[in-house]
């Protein structure tokens, strides 16, 4: 998937409001950031990943937590 | 508001006392007087835990102005709390939905788990920076607002200085502690609300007394007479009405709804209707309850949101379901019988010359009840203020 494909799939989940496709999309763009160096790209799309996993309760709330939080970037998510 | 109102008079003997003066209906400087220190000073009641049953339910209200949210959380407890973001102030939820996880500002996407505990702030600290050292979790949750339920109503006490719950409403707990089991809305048409154009305490007042029953409800009188009757008033909390002669409905084939578990001889045709200030309305009787919640949408607008429950559930009793409907049906037609009155008095109280009313020393003590004690809640607050 190209980035702008990417792209496109990440405005079409915002507009649909499909949040698991939001987390899957980017956690996506996070680790193709993380591959190419760029630590705070990474760590915006790790966010939102993150924020979208833990607002519908997804397991992948933790892990993309604990990828924040091993860059410095966020508190540990409380049990 | 030019100058305060006159409350000594309310708060005289039922005998020579004068009822609330007309401001305490029409002026909306009043009833913002009373929105402080009789609705968010005392616990009122604001919703049905029914409405939010099942975990991460949560539901969006407006109280008097007042953004509320009401959550059911993993622990099955209900959780209010004012909904607004601790960060720039934004509306959380406008909408009824399921919280699966947490709940996400539409703003920002601050995060707060359904205990109101902050969990998240996305680039506070800058983009993909998600902490800063004074941006603190603990100290940034949803603020919570005080809430019991009891009967199934959410009260909450929104100025947070009213005793407990259980101390403020410890008389009325005992009163009717046989009642304290498990109740079943009954579902569909067992839910209803009345918009009706009125202070609210006027429908209070009206469902506090049985002096207006031959009168009003005649159809209720023809078995259920005025001397059947009897007033129940506790001084500073709470008044109402009993009777003697409740009579179960029954189907054509000679069903009844199934009676509450354990009680006592009393409750074979007694029954009592009361009024739990400041807003809730409820009912007992040996086979089903109901509670009605006054939403003051405006100082002459009042919705009543009406609930009735079973002692078993409608999912485990399908066969009751006619019988529910018919129940449902008799009591939507006692309360719209009330609404002509309510909004009558609301009328007849911009009378410029209306004295506040004289009481019945006999009949109206219940409503003299709730007088004196929203007149006491405003003094009270213009003394230590």
């Amino acid at each position: 998937m190209s980035d702008s494909e990417l792209d496109q799939q990440l405005l079409q989940a915002h507009a649909e409001g499909d949040k698991a496709a939001l987390v899957r999309l980017y956690t996506r763009a996070a680790d193709r950031s993380e591959t190419g160096g760029d630590l705070d790209a990474a760590c915006f799309y790790l966010t939102h990943a993150f924020v979208f996993a833990l607002e519908i309760g997804a397991p992948e709330a933790r892990e993309l937590n604990a990828r924040l939080v091993e860059k410095g970037r966020a508190h540990l998510l409380e049990p | 508001m030019n100058k305060p109102t006159q409350l000594a008079p309310v708060m005289a003997s039922v005998n020579t006392a004068n009822g609330l003066p007309n401001a305490h209906y029409v002026d909306p400087e009043v009833f913002a007087e009373e929105r402080a220190a009789v609705l968010f000073g005392n616990w009122a009641g604001v919703g049905f835990g029914k409405d939010i049953p099942e975990t991460g339910d949560a539901k969006p209200i407006d109280f008097l102005g007042m953004p509320l949210l009401l959550v059911r959380d993993k622990d099955g407890e209900v959780g209010v709390f004012q909904n607004t973001c601790r960060h720039r102030g934004m509306i959380l939820v406008d909408a009824p939905k399921k919280i699966t996880g947490a709940i996400r500002c539409p703003y920002h996407s601050w995060c707060y788990d359904l205990k109101g505990r902050l969990r998240a702030t996305p680039h506070v600290g800058g983009p993909g920076q998600n902490r800063h050292e004074d941006v603190k979790l603990d100290e940034l949750g949803l603020v919570r607002i005080r809430s019991h339920v009891w009967k199934d109503v959410i009260f909450v006490n929104i100025d947070g200085t009213a005793p407990a719950f259980e101390v403020a409403h410890a008389d009325l707990l005992e009163r009717w502690a046989e009642f304290e089991q498990p109740l079943h809305a009954g579902g569909g048409s067992s839910s209803f609300k009345l918009e009706v154009a009125t202070n609210w305490k006027l429908a209070v007042e009206n469902y506090c007394e049985s002096y207006h029953l031959p009168w009003v409800h005649p159809g209720l009188n023809s078995y259920s007479r005025l001397e059947d009757h009897y007033n129940i008033q506790k001084p500073g909390a709470y008044s109402g009405q009993g009777t003697l002669v409740y009579r179960q409905l029954k189907s054509e084939d000679g069903a009844v709804f199934p009676d509450f578990a354990g009680l006592s001889d009393k409750w074979d045709e007694g029954a009592e209707y009361i009024a739990v200030y400041p807003n809730v309305l409820l009912g007992v009787q040996r086979d089903h309850a109901f509670a009605i919640v006054l939403e003051p949408v405006g100082c002459e607008r009042t919705v009543e949101h009406v609930e009735l429950y079973y002692a078993r559930s409608s999912t485990g009793t399908p066969e009751l379901d006619a019988l529910r409907e018919a129940n449902a049906q008799q009591w939507r037609g006692v309360f719209e019988e009330d609404v002509f009155v309510v909004e009558g008095m609301q009328r007849g109280r911009h009378g410029m010359l209306f004295d506040g009313g004289r009481f019945s020393p006999v009949m109206d003590g219940p409503t003299h009840n709730f007088h004196h004690w929203v007149a006491s809640q405003v003094a009270g607050r213009r003394t230590t203020t």
